[in-house]
C-alpha cells in the first residue's frame, strides 16, 4: 500500500475542506477503500477520516419517517427495533458479522464494484481507462445480464436494492450544499466520459438514508442468491415491495441487484403486478417480464433462470 | 545393544509403491491384542497442544521475529509465457529502507530468463520491513517479451507436445471384456483446479551461525526440506537445520522445501542477516501448488445382472508447469473393483500456470469422483440400488496383487453407512422437499486409499528422575493431532498419565522421521514410539525388580506401579525415579518393514443426502454420514475431526471450489478466499462419523493404519451421486455449480 498522510475530523464542514485536495480519500469503514488501496487500485495522497462526526451516527424512526446516518454501521442498523424487515433480511445475508460491525450504510452505497477485471490490479479494464471491457470476451459468470454499456461490471450492495425498493431518498452534502434526492439516481450506469458506477464525488458527503412514511407500510421482502451459505455478494438479488389494497398490489417495485449497472427495474413487469391479486401464475407472469429482455453473456445464462425465480418467489411472499 | 539391520519394505505413498531400503534395529513386537485394557491409546483425548494452538501462545514460522531480520518479497511475471529482458531495480532500491534487489544476473541460481506462469518468480526485494519490501517490489521495472502460451486445459490436450504418458496399468484384455458386456457406460468426466489455501502461508525463515543455516519452515517434511535445501546451497547435511514447531495446514502442498526456502537461505547468508520471506495469499493461490484438473473417460462394462466385466479409465491431469509427475488418477479404477479386464492410463498435460503439487489423496480424489459417478450411471441404466452394484463387485482380495488383504471390512463401513444414513428412504427419482421446487437425493461412493506408513523412522524417549518423559522424534505435526496420538502411544506403553509425556519435536537434529503425508505419519512413527516407550519399560522394570528382590520377568507394569506376579508385592514408580537420582533411561525404537503378504489399505464409504432447487439449480448438501475402516483408532476424538476436516474440504471441491484461469490474460481470477469460495461454517452440514472397530493386527504394532486422506477421497462422487438421484441431472464436472445444475437438467 502506499503512504498516506491521514487526518480525523469532527464536522462535516471540516470534512468537506479536506476533500476539496487533490487526490484524497473519505474513509469511514474502510471495509472496500482498504482493500482497493492494498490492490493499488487507488493510491491516495491523504485520507480524512469522518468517524467522529457524532450526527452522522445513528436512527431517528418515527411514524412516517426512518432515518439512519451514513456512518450508522451495517450491524446497527440490522440491530436496531424500528429498522424495516426487507433491509433486515438484505443484511442478514451481507457480507460477514465482522465486516457488518465495521461497514457503513454510506459506504456501502458506493462501494466499487466486484468484478474481477476491475479488481485485479494488472488488468486495464474499460472502467479503469481501458479499451474495452475484458468480461465481454473473458469469464463472465458473474457479471451483467441486462444494459447496453461497454463496462459489464454488476452492482454489489445488498441495502440498495431493498432501499430503493422502499423509495428511500439520500442526503448528500455536496458544493452546492445539503442535497436531498431519490438513492436511486445515485446509480448511473458508467459512461466513456465517467467511468464510475455512481454520481457521488469523491468529495461530496453522504449524510443520511431516509424512508417516507408511506414506503414504509409496504409489504417487502429482499432475497439474495449465493453459490456458497454465506460470504458472497450476491449472484443475483432481488427486493420487491408493495402496498396492498384489498388485496390487490399497488406501488410496486421490483428491483433486482448483481444483474446490471445499476440496481434494475423493469417498469412491465412492475406494471403487470399493479392493482393486481397475487398469486402463482401472476408472479410467474412478473417474472417472466423481468427476465425478458435479459440479454446474458456466454457465461451467465444461469443467472437469468435464478432472476425469474427470485422475482417470482419475491412476488409471492408479497402475500404475507 | 539391539543390532542394527537393512531391510526391504514396500510402502504405499501417496497412490503409488515405492520399494526402499531401510535400517532397523531389535524385533517387533505384535500388536495389542483386542482385549488388552489399553489407558490412553483408543481413547479420545484433547490436543496435547490445543491451549497453545488457541490461545496464540503456539508460534507459528510466519510469527517467527529475529533480531535484525529482514523482509524478502517476490517479484512476480504478470506474463504466463515470457522472457525476462531487462530488471531494473534503481527505483526500488531509491526507497528508504531498502536492503537489495536481486535478479537473474545477480542470483543465477534463483531465477530462469524464462517465465511460465504469472506468478512465477523474476526478482527478490529485501527490505527492513514488510511493507518496506513490498511496496519496493512494485517499483521494480522489469521488461519482458511476451511468449505463446496456453493455460486451458482443454486446449492443451488437443497440442501433443503438451502431453506426456505417464502411467499405464492393465489387467486380463479390456476389449474382450467390452464385447462380453451387456451394458457399456462410457461417459467424460472434468474437475476444476483445487487450490490448497492453508491457513498458514507457505514460507521460510533463514538465519546462518558461521557455516550452520538453521531454517524455520512451515512444512510436511523437515528431512526433505534439509536434503532439498542443503543440496541447493551445496551444505552439508548436519550443516543446516530445519524447524518446525507448529504448523497451519499442508495438505500436501508443503512436502518439499519451496523456492521461499532458497531465497531466504542465499540471501541471509549474503546479506549476513536472518531473511523472512513468507507468501501471501495471492501467492498461495498462484504459486504454491494446487489439485491437477482433470478430463477423465470412464468406460464400464457389466452384464445385465451388475457384474463388471470391463472397466477403462483414461486421464488427462492438467500439471501446470509441473513436467516431472502426475497423481494417480486412475488409481481406483486399477484397485477398486473386482473387474477381469482392466485398462487405464494416465496423461500428463503442461500449461502454463502454477506448478501442480500433491493434494490430500492426489489423483484418488480426482479418479474416485469419475469412477463412482459412473458406478452409479451404470446402476442407473441397470435398474440396480447402487450400493447392490458396489457388493456385486467387491474385491476379496486385492485385484492388482492377489494378494490379501491385512484387513477389509468395505462390506461393514457398506452396511453400516447405510443404516446411518437411512439409505432405505432411497428412492429411484429422488423425493420430495418442502417446495414443489425442491428435490431430495441420497448417494453413496467408495474410498480406498493406502496410509499403512512404514520405516523408516525412528524415536528415542528419554525417562527423566522425576517419571517424566521426553519422546523425542523428527515429527512435524501439521495440525492433525499427531503429537497427541505419539504421546498417547509412549503414556501406554511406559504407564504414566499423558501430560507427564513431554514431546521433543518439531526439528531435523532428531531421530529421522517420515513426512507428514500419505496419511502415514502415526502409522509409521508411532510404531517406533512405541518400542522406544518398550525399551524404556524393560529398563525400568530390571531397576525396579532390583529394588523390589524379584526377577525382572516376574514384575509388570500397571497404573504408576510395577507389580509383581506372585505375592502381591507393589513399588510405586515415584519410589524408582526417586532412587535413581540423575540417571536417565534411554529407549529407542525403530519402525520395522510392512508385512510382504498382504496389501496394506483403508476403505470407506461415504453416504451423502441433497436437496436441489431444480428452479435455481442450488445444491444443498444436508448430511454425510462417513464410515470408514483403518483398524486401531489411536484418539477417537481426533480421527472423527480428521473426517469432519477431509468432508469439508471435499464438499468444497465438490460444490463451491475451483480454480478461474482467465483464458486470454493466462491470470487467475480468483486468487482470494473472497472469490475461491472455500465452505464456510454454515455450508458444512451434518456430519456423521463412525469407524469399523475392527483391528488391523497386520499392518504394524499398534494394529492401525493412517486416516489423513481417506476422508477427502468419495464424498464428490457421493453427492454428485445424490444430486442425480433427487432431480435426474447427472453433472460431470466439478464443481456443481448452480449453473451447471441447470444446465443437467436441460439434458
Amino acid at each position: 500500500m502506499k503512504s498516506f498522510s491521514y487526518a480525523k475530523v469532527a464536522t462535516a464542514e471540516e470534512a468537506a475542506g479536506l476533500l476539496k485536495q487533490r487526490n484524497t480519500r473519505l474513509i469511514a469503514g474502510g471495509t472496500d477503500l482498504l482493500g482497493l488501496m492494498k490492490e493499488r487500485l487507488i493510491e491516495p495522497d491523504r485520507l480524512v477520516d469522518v468517524n467522529g462526526i457524532a450526527q452522522l451516527r445513528g436512527i431517528t424512526a418515527t411514524k412516517e419517517n426512518f432515518r439512519v446516518g451514513a456512518l450508522t454501521t451495517l450491524a446497527e442498523l440490522a440491530a436496531h427495533q424500528a429498522t424495516p424487515l426487507i433491509i433486515k433480511e438484505a443484511l442478514a445475508d451481507a457480507a460477514t458479522p465482522q465486516l457488518r460491525n465495521m461497514a457503513t450504510v454510506g459506504g456501502n452505497l458506493v462501494q466499487r464494484n466486484r468484478c474481477w477485471y476491475f479488481r485485479s490490479a494488472e488488468h486495464r479494464c474499460w472502467l479503469k481507462g481501458g479499451p474495452r471491457c475484458l468480461a465481454v470476451d473473458g469469464d463472465n459468470r458473474y457479471h451483467a445480464i441486462y444494459g447496453e454499456g461497454e463496462c459489464r461490471q454488476v452492482t454489489p450492495s445488498d441495502l440498495a436494492p431493498a432501499l430503493i425498493a422502499l423509495d428511500a431518498t439520500v442526503v448528500m452534502r455536496t458544493d452546492e450544499g445539503e442535497d436531498s434526492l431519490p438513492l436511486a439516481q445515485l446509480y448511473v450506469a458508467p459512461t466513456a466520459r465517467h467511468r464510475r458506477e455512481h454520481a457521488v464525488g469523491d468529495d461530496d458527503l453522504i449524510l443520511a438514508v431516509r424512508i417516507g412514511g408511506d414506503a414504509l407500510r409496504r409489504h417487502a421482502t429482499y432475497l439474495k442468491f449465493m453459490e456458497r451459505a454465506t460470504w458472497q455478494f450476491a449472484v443475483v438479488s432481488v427486493a420487491a415491495s408493495a402496498r396492498l389494497v384489498e388485496g390487490r398490489a399497488q406501488d410496486v417495485r421490483i428491483v433486482a441487484g448483481a444483474v446490471a449497472n445499476i440496481p434494475w427495474r423493469v417498469k412491465a413487469a412492475e406494471d403487470l403486478l399493479a392493482g393486481e391479486k397475487i398469486d402463482d401464475a401472476r408472479a410467474l407472469a412478473v417474472a417472466e417480464r423481468f427476465v425478458r429482455d435479459a440479454r446474458p453473456l456466454r457465461d451467465n445464462a444461469y443467472k437469468v433462470a435464478v432472476l425469474r425465480e427470485l422475482v417470482r418467489r419475491a412476488v409471492l411472499r408479497l402475500k404475507d | 545393544m539391539p543390532s542394527a539391520r537393512v531391510v526391504k519394505n514396500r510402502t504405499e505413498f501417496e497412490g503409488k509403491i515405492y520399494e526402499e531400503l531401510a535400517l532397523v534395529q531389535g524385533a517387533d513386537i505384535p500388536a495389542w491384542s483386542a482385549d488388552a485394557e489399553l489407558r490412553h491409546v483408543g481413547r479420545s483425548r484433547l490436543r496435547v497442544d490445543g491451549p497453545q494452538r488457541v490461545s496464540g501462545r503456539a508460534r507459528y514460522t510466519t510469527d517467527l521475529m529475529l533480531p535484525g531480520m529482514l523482509h524478502a518479497r517476490v517479484v512476480r511475471s504478470p506474463h504466463p509465457h515470457a522472457r525476462v529482458i531487462r530488471v531494473d531495480a534503481k527505483r526500488a532500491l531509491a526507497l528508504a529502507g531498502v536492503r537489495s534487489v536481486v535478479d537473474r544476473t545477480s542470483a543465477p541460481e534463483l531465477f530462469d530468463e524464462e517465465v511460465h506462469y504469472v506468478g512465477a518468480p523474476v526478482a527478490v526485494v529485501v527490505g527492513e520491513t514488510e511493507e518496506i519490501a513490498a511496496d519496493a517490489a512494485h517499483l521494480v521495472e522489469i521488461e519482458y517479451e511476451s511468449l505463446p502460451f496456453v493455460v486451458d486445459l482443454e486446449e492443451a490436450i488437443a497440442d501433443r507436445t503438451r502431453v506426456q504418458r505417464k502411467e499405464s496399468y492393465s489387467r486380463g484384455d479390456a476389449r474382450r471384456g467390452f464385447r462380453e458386456a451387456d451394458i457399456v457406460v462410457d461417459a467424460r468426466y472434468t474437475t476444476s483446479t483445487q487450490l490448497h489455501n492453508c491457513l498458514e502461508p507457505h514460507g521460510a525463515v533463514a538465519q546462518w551461525d558461521g557455516e550452520r543455516l538453521t531454517l524455520w519452515e512451515s512444512t510436511q517434511a523437515m528431512f526433505d526440506v534439509r536434503k532439498g535445501v542443503a543440496k541447493a546451497i551445496r551444505a552439508r547435511l548436519d550443516d543446516v537445520r530445519v524447524i518446525c514447531d507448529y504448523m497451519g495446514g499442508g495438505f500436501g502442498s508443503k512436502l518439499g522445501h519451496g523456492h521461499y526456502s532458497e531465497i531466504a537461505a542465499v540471501l541471509a547468508k549474503r546479506l549476513g542477516r536472518p531473511i523472512r520471506c513468507v507468501m501471501d495469499r495471492r501467492e498461495e493461490n498462484l504459486v504454491t501448488g494446487n489439485r491437477s484438473a482433470t478430463v477423465q473417460r470412464v468406460r464400464v462394462g457389466a452384464t445385465k445382472d451388475g457384474k463388471l466385466t470391463a472397466l477403462e479409465h483414461v486421464a488427462w491431469s492438467g500439471t501446470g508447469t509441473e513436467d516431472g509427475w502426475v497423481a494417480s488418477t486412475t488409481g481406483p479404477s486399477n484397485g477398486l473393483y473386482e473387474v477381469a479386464n482392466v485398462r487405464s492410463e494416465q496423461f500428463l498435460v503442461l500449461t502454463n500456470t502454477g506448478p501442480f503439487s500433491a493434494f490430500r489423496a492426489p489423483g484418488y480424489v480426482e479418479g474416485t469422483f469419475a469412477l463412482e459417478s459412473a458406478m452409479d450411471e451404470l446402476a442407473d441404466k441397470l435398474a440396480l440400488d447402487p450400493l447392490a452394484l458396489r457388493r456385486k463387485n467387491y474385491a476379496k482380495l486385492d485385484p492388482q496383487s492377489g494378494k490379501h488383504y491385512s484387513l477389509k471390512r468395505l462390506d461393514q463401513c457398506y452396511s453400516r453407512g447405510a443404516e446411518l444414513a437411512g439409505w432405505s428412504r432411497r428412492k429411484a427419482g429422488g423425493t420430495a422437499g418442502r417446495h414443489a421446487y425442491l428435490r431430495r437425493g441420497m448417494g453413496v461412493s467408495t474410498q480406498v486409499w493406502g496410509g499403512g506408513g512404514g520405516p523408516p523412522a525412528y524415536a528415542t524417549i528419554h525417562l527423566n528422575a522425576d517419571g517424566t518423559a521426553i519422546v523425542r522424534a523428527g515429527l512435524q505435526d501439521i495440525g492433525s493431532g499427531t503429537k497427541t496420538a505419539i504421546a498417547q502411544i509412549a503414556a501406554e506403553e511406559l504407564s504414566l498419565p499423558l501430560e507427564r509425556v513431554r514431546l521433543s519435536i518439531g526439528e531435523t537434529d532428531a531421530p529421522y522421521g517420515p513426512a507428514s503425508g500419505g496419511s502415514m505419519t502415526t502409522a509409521s512413527l508411532g510404531p517406533a514410539v512405541r518400542l522406544a516407550a518398550v525399551d524404556v519399560r524393560r529398563q525400568l522394570l530390571e531397576v525396579a525388580a532390583g529394588l523390589m528382590e524379584v526377577r525382572a520377568s516376574e514384575i509388570h507394569l500397571t497404573d504408576g506401579h510395577a507389580v509383581a506376579g506372585r505375592g502381591g508385592k507393589k513399588l510405586a514408580l515415584d519410589e524408582v525415579f526417586s532412587k535413581l537420582q540423575n540417571y536417565t533411561v534411554i529407549g529407542r525404537g525403530s519402525r520395522h518393514p510392512n508385512p510382504e503378504d498382504v496389501r496394506l489399505r483403508s476403505f470407506g464409504a461415504h453416504f451423502a443426502e441433497v436437496e436441489v432447487d431444480i428452479r435455481t439449480g442450488a445444491v444443498r448438501v444436508l448430511k454425510i454420514v462417513a464410515v470408514h475402516q483403518i483398524g486401531r483408532i489411536v484418539n477417537p476424538l481426533n480421527a472423527k475431526s480428521q473426517v469432519e476436516g477431509g468432508v469439508t474440504q471435499a464438499l468444497g471441491y465438490a460444490v463451491s471450489e475451483g480454480r478461474v484461469l482467465d483464458r486470454l490474460s493466462g491470470h487467475v481470477m480468483n486468487a482470494n478466499l473472497e472469490d475461491y469460495k472455500i465452505p464456510t461454517v454454515k455450508d458444512v452440514p451434518d456430519i456423521v462419523v463412525e469407524f469399523v472397530p475392527d483391528l488391523d493386527r497386520r499392518a504394524n504394532n499398534l494394529g492401525g493404519i493412517g486416516l489423513g486422506e481417506p476422508p477427502i477421497i468419495p464424498t464428490a462422487a457421493a453427492i454428485a451421486n445424490a444430486v442425480a438421484n433427487a432431480c435426474g441431472a447427472r453433472v460431470r464436472t466439478l464443481p456443481i455449480t448452480p449453473a451447471r445444475v441447470l444446465e443437467a437438467l436441460r439434458r
